[in-house]
């Protein structure tokens, strides 16, 4: 058995709600009181595109969720399409054991993204939003205007969280603090500067969306 | 894997870390959770490059959570205190 299908089972083990069964090779199921059983694969991977996430549901046709068992998995947004055009719900281990006991399985998403794609898509000047990763989004505004914007979900995000974002996925015009608790250190308010892009949480974003 | 036994594993296989602060925080502590948090405190630049590299080898079957700081946003946010952070060096000791 994998060492990540290994965490996952100890900490459902752990949790007391769920109950869960290794099936083969990186799959599990989730047996919740209420709610129907979810098959889940369970991948080591760090990076997961549309040609892993295909992979994942030849060997399990029957999977309700891929989970990137590593809390530094990036999702393309490639995977990201195929998965929920599949209906099989992708994101990490805390996105998995909520959507178990959710009932949610098939369509969840990424619990740390979820709510601030959301809120970019439905946000007034906001024309098209394309995920190009998990946390990277090219919004094009009702103005004409074209925006890159990453995500940072830590509570307070330090330089290296802006200089890692800039180094991993390239340019942008914007670093989104989507934690709505705590706020970015100077020093990364400080490293967006130098690198050309501004640190920012949603009340100034929305500003910036709005008049850009 | 045990707290002490991660700690020893990774000052073991990163020697970059000597010229480092890191600590061990949340859950992991016990022996339970779904992650590994790491606190790195320290400079950026080419010594911080190679760190990360040897930390992602060293991590390839553990789930590592690595947060990077520099001193003065571990002084301002006073996060070793507050997280309640065991060093590396003191968790590896005590698993010997």
């Amino acid at each position: 058995m994998n060492w990540q299908v290994k965490y996952a089972l100890a900490n459902i083990a752990e949790q007391g709600q769920l109950t869960a069964e290794y099936v083969h090779g990186e799959l599990i199921r989730i047996v919740t009181p209420d709610q129907p059983d979810v098959l889940a694969a369970i991948s080591a991977a760090n990076e997961i595109d549309a040609a892993t996430a295909a992979n994942y549901q030849q060997k399990y046709p029957d999977m309700d969720f891929l989970c990137g068992y590593r809390s530094a998995c990036i999702w393309r947004g490639d995977a990201i399409k195929y998965l929920e055009d599949a209906r099989v719900g992708w994101g990490s281990f805390g996105t998995l054991t909520s959507a178990a006991l959710d009932g949610d399985a098939n369509t969840a998403s990424h619990k740390a993204y979820r709510f601030s794609d959301r809120l970019l898509r439905q946000y007034g000047p906001v024309r098209d939003v394309s995920r190009e990763f998990d946390r990277i989004h090219r919004v094009a505004l009702r103005s004409g205007t074209s925006l890159r914007i990453g995500m940072l979900a830590d509570y307070e995000p330090t330089a290296d969280a802006v200089r890692s974002l800039w180094a991993d996925f390239g340019p942008l015009d914007i670093v989104w603090n989507i934690n709505p608790n705590g706020n970015p250190s100077a020093e990364a308010i400080d490293a967006g500067r130098e690198l050309g892009c501004e640190v920012m949480k949603w009340d100034q974003l929305k500003e910036h969306l709005r008049t850009a | 894997m045990t707290a002490g036994e991660i700690a020893a594993h990774l000052l073991g296989c990163c020697g970059s870390l000597e010229q480092f602060d890191a600590y061990m925080f949340g859950s992991a502590l016990r022996g339970i959770g779904a992650d590994v948090d790491i606190l790195v405190v320290g400079p950026s630049g080419d010594t911080l490059s190679q760190l990360k590299r040897e930390l992602r080898a060293a991590g390839e079957f553990l789930p590592l959570h690595i947060l990077y700081m520099q001193p003065s946003e571990e002084r301002h946010t006073e996060f070793v205190t507050r997280q309640k952070c065991v060093a590396l060096t003191t968790l590896s000791a005590s698993a010997t």
